[in-house]
């Protein structure tokens, strides 16, 4: 078999113990049409492309999202846990919404604190220069889907601090936000409405695909 | 001692002046910056105020001023109030971090929002706002032009 015939990694061709600093033995680039050279992260790719595509033109995808797509969204929709991270003082009216009087959780709403496990990032203050890069990291940490409530007048537009040196005017001008909440500060029963129109917008934006794109 | 009596003691030391007492354990003195450092150590070492609770900057337009509060700490409660004057061209002043750890966060503070130049203090950076601001924005002539549009 001659050497062009051979399909695959020259490496795995050649063996590993074969390092050589002579230039014509060395290991060439693959030819065009070699599958082998994948890392692994083009390897995932390869093989959620393979599956939706096999999916998809089958049909089976629309039979199994006629199915899942109400359980999905269902299960969005009454377990948003959001970020427990308290900036100023709507912290104080988060956590008075998680109290007894208000018992948020009964909507699924369970404060978690690693964002690696939260679906909401809610601003609750003012978001000075120095914390916005951290904010921003907090909110790309976050798995998809995400969504993000900007909670009182300082994570809206600034509030009172719109014109200082330091406060950023809004939490929108640097991450997407999906819920506003006005109040200075927040009432708890704004919040449960917030996290109702939050509710609202996954039921008819967020459909909960199987195998989602 | 007589809060009274400290202040008549204190105003004999070099350089200070403006001595008085403002309410109950409560004296105000006034001192020149080259003279503080010795000041401040006889403060320390010879009347025992053992508390920086608070370094304060002031913008007088034509000149800065510092406020240092400093507190004994036993059953007296006795609180001095130090004042300096700096020129506004040159606002540099002794640190007194090695006399009192607290003020470090302080000075620093005064630094970081109003321009104050601490000379041998062993970390003077910002520390409330962002590495790299430009400018000290609780001077009265600080200007910020990003917001100055109408809305």
């Amino acid at each position: 078999m001659s050497r062009q015939q051979v399909r695959g990694n020259p490496r795995m061709r050649k063996g590993l113990g074969s390092r050589t600093s002579d230039p014509a033995t060395m290991m060439e680039d693959p030819p065009s049409g070699d599958w082998l050279t994948l890392r692994s992260d083009q390897f995932l790719n390869w093989v959620d492309d393979a599956v939706y595509n096999i999916a998809e033109k089958t049909g089976i995808r629309d039979v199994v999202n006629r199915v899942t797509r109400p359980i999905f969204n269902w299960g969005l929709r009454y377990s948003p846990w959001p970020l427990h991270l308290g900036i100023m003082c709507c912290a104080l009216e988060m956590g008075a919404a998680g109290g007894p009087d208000h018992d948020s959780e009964r909507m699924g709403v369970v404060y978690r604190s690693s964002p690696r496990q939260c679906d909401i990032l809610i601003v609750n203050g003012p978001v000075c220069e120095k914390l916005r890069p951290k904010l921003k990291t907090l909110y790309e940490q976050m798995a998809d889907p995400k969504w993000v409530i900007a909670m009182g007048e300082c994570a809206i537009g600034g509030g009172p601090y719109w014109d200082s040196y330091s406060i950023v005017a809004g939490a929108d001008t640097f991450m997407p936000v999906d819920v506003y909440i006005p109040g200075c500060p927040v009432r708890p029963e704004a919040l449960m409405h917030g996290f109702l129109t939050l509710q609202k917008k996954i039921r008819e934006q967020e459909p909960g695909y199987f195998l989602r794109r | 001692m007589e809060t009274g009596q400290l202040v008549q003691q204190l105003v004999k030391h070099e350089g200070a002046s403006d001595g008085s007492v403002l309410r109950s354990n409560v004296g105000r003195i006034s001192i020149t910056r080259e003279a503080s450092q010795s000041f401040f150590s006889t403060l320390k070492n010879d009347f025992g105020f053992d508390h920086c609770s608070l370094i304060s900057a002031v913008d007088n337009q034509t000149a800065f001023e510092l406020v240092y509060h400093f507190s004994i700490v036993d059953a007296t409660g006795q609180m001095l109030e130090v004042h300096i004057d700096l020129p506004r061209d040159t606002p540099t002043v002794d640190s007194i971090t090695h006399l009192w750890g607290g003020a470090d966060w302080h000075e620093r503070e005064a630094y970081d929002l109003m321009g104050i130049y601490f000379i041998g203090h062993p970390d003077l950076k910002r520390v409330l706002l962002p590495d790299g601001f430009a400018g000290h924005p609780l001077r009265k002539d600080y200007v910020y032009e990003i917001h100055e549009e109408e809305w």
